[in-house]
């Protein structure tokens, strides 16, 4: 148990998300906003929890494509309840750019992670799933954010995940780089030794103690 | 080459197994047997039924002749599911002797273009819903900050206007005699200007107030009767001057309901002063009170102008001027009635209007009953 999420609530809460019953989902989230649940505990141990696990039921085949893309609706939606708070916290003045690479249509934990930022004070810029090389470089161009983050769902995507953080070392090369997703889970995490400034983070975890860290 | 007899395994595969939808249909386009996908699919009792009581195409009909005359072509058509949903697949018909074979088929290439850009079309709204959270709450965080400028600034300025004030009414009052008249006429100026700017002044931290969340309410069991009577005496002056007539009669006992008095009072005379304000000399503005089952409400009507229905929305909404005047040159502050509906609202009730341009306006107001008043 985290807090106020027993066992319980959450097997409440995935067996709803599996069957598409938002009005649950937003129901039980609500609920737990109204208790004062923390929202580093909602994100990791609601939200991610329930998103790796819907995940593996599909490498798994044990569900369709379907329901992990329902599934993925339905917690980008329950995002917005927590938005009001995420957005009202104090800014630090520091930015962050976060992007998922070319062809990664999983946007989720990019967003997560955006969200943390903000929550800790940081202006996120999100790009979202499947943002082309010269559109990231156009923004870090435009905004100059004081970080980097690029999210990587899918073990494929790794070659477009290269290919972008060469090009963002040859424009940006002092531009300090997070690394993450689900797809180093099949390898590739030494990507942070391949690169200057890069660092890889293997979990919301981790990212939350890197930005403490400051 | 002989060709190998599968036909009974490939008929029971089809009827059975296979994710197609499979359909027999006699000459006149009548389903004689459908196989279980397509029976799970659209309800067990599909047999007997015409074809577009099931399938149909894009304009809600079926044109079976046609269809078969395209037969070597694939047919995107909707099927009726038992979901109520309609779902698509490409079709192929084949005559067979006397009937005719309906084969169903999902085209997974076609699919997966379409989930990938319902994907992005998903992803691209929720991103667009973070933005716009984003700029709200910068724009709550802008909003807090004009209203404690406003409450600074109108708080700052109200003891110097207060000064001159003070000291132009000091002025006519102890050195009338000596000043000469127009001096004296310059002086009315000053104090009328500084009265205007002091009661602007006053709404401004009003408002400021009330949208920082700041609308104390200070309730108590109140005779709203009492309250609307002693407020048509108060504004009994101004309507003398235009030789405006205040009406107000109520014969039935009503119940005290909760109420900050002090703001209601304020409601009431926004209300009753603006009827006397924009109504024609000679003309009657009507107090009228009366109680539903769960609320009282107030209603004042003049015999004015008339608001036009564009002009109405934005009515309640801060500095809002509409296009129609006073009849006696009186000034306005246009945030009165912004601050008398946060006061309505914060008790739970309701305001609004209703007009007609050239007959008059009615506003009106209600407060809910305290639960031992329901009947």
């Amino acid at each position: 148990m985290n807090g106020l999420i027993s066992e319980e609530i959450y097997d409440v809460y995935l067996q709803a998300l599996l069957t598409g019953e938002r009005g649950q989902c937003v129901k039980l989230v609500n609920g737990l906003l109204e208790r004062k649940i923390s929202l580093y505990d909602l994100y990791v141990h609601l939200f991610q929890r329930a998103m790796y696990q819907v995940g593996a039921l599909w490498e798994f085949n044990q569900i369709s494509v379907a329901v992990e893309h329902l599934a993925t609706a339905i917690t980008e939606g329950l995002l917005t309840l927590v938005y009001p708070l995420i957005f009202a916290a104090e800014h630090n003045g520091k930015k962050a750019v976060i992007s998922c690479v070319a062809s990664e249509y999983h946007q989720l934990g990019g967003k997560m992670a955006a969200d943390f930022f903000e929550l800790n004070g940081w202006d996120s810029y999100f790009l979202g799933a499947n943002t082309p090389p010269e559109e990231l470089l156009k923004l870090l161009q435009d905004k100059k954010p004081d970080l980097l983050g690029l999210s990587l769902s899918i073990y494929f995507n790794m070659d477009s995940l290269h290919r972008v953080l060469e090009q963002v070392r040859g424009s940006f090369p002092e531009l300090p780089v997070l690394v993450g997703g689900q797809a180093f889970r099949w390898g590739g995490s030494d990507i942070a030794e391949k690169y200057p400034a890069v660092t890889y983070l293997p979990t919301l975890i981790d990212l939350e103690a890197f930005i403490r860290k400051g | 080459m002989e060709r190998l007899d599968i036909g009974e395994d490939l008929t029971r595969y089809l009827f059975q197994d296979a994710a197609i939808l499979f359909l027999i249909l006699d000459p006149a386009g009548r389903i004689i047997d459908a196989n279980n996908y397509t029976r799970r699919l659209t309800g067990d009792d599909l047999i007997g039924k015409a074809l577009p009581d099931v399938i149909l195409d894009f304009t809600g009909t079926v044109n079976l002749p046609g269809l078969l005359q395209k037969n070597d072509k694939l047919q995107l058509l909707n099927v009726r599911t038992r979901s109520g949903l309609p779902q698509t697949f490409y079709f192929h018909f084949i005559e067979s002797g006397e009937n005719i074979l309906a084969f169903g088929e999902i085209n997974s290439l076609e699919i997966e273009t379409l989930r990938k850009n319902l994907l992005s079309a998903n992803n691209e709204l929720s991103n667009l819903s973070r933005e716009l959270q984003k700029t709200n709450a910068e724009l709550v965080k802008l909003n807090e900050l004009k209203n404690q400028f406003l409450g600074m600034a109108a708080h700052d300025l109200r003891n110097p206007i207060g000064v001159i004030l003070t000291y132009s009414d000091f002025l006519l009052e102890e050195a009338g005699d000596v000043l000469k008249e127009e001096h004296a006429q310059f002086l009315a100026i000053i104090r009328k200007s500084s009265e205007f700017m002091l009661s602007l002044l006053n709404d401004l931290l009003d408002v400021a107030k009330i949208e920082s969340g700041r609308l104390d309410l200070d309730l108590e069991p109140a005779d709203l009767v009492a309250l609307i009577r002693n407020n048509v005496t108060l504004n009994q002056s101004l309507a003398d001057k235009k030789s405006i007539r205040i009406i107000f009669r109520n014969d039935m006992p009503l119940p005290t309901i909760l109420m900050d008095r002090t703001k209601i009072e304020q409601v009431l005379n926004n209300l009753i002063s603006n009827a006397i304000k924009f109504s024609p000399l000679g003309t009657t503005v009507e107090v009228n009170i009366l109680k539903s089952a769960n609320h009282l409400t107030v209603s004042v009507r003049d015999d004015g102008q008339g608001i036009p229905e564009s002009e109405r929305k934005k009515l309640f909404q801060p500095f809002s001027r509409t296009s129609v005047k006073s009849t006696g040159g009186e000034k306005s502050t246009g945030l009165g009635l912004a601050i008398v509906r946060k006061i309505v609202m914060g008790h739970g009730g309701k305001i609004g209007v209703d007009s007609e341009v050239g007959r008059g306006s009615t506003f009106y107001f209600t407060l809910p009953l305290t639960p031992s008043n329901h009947e």
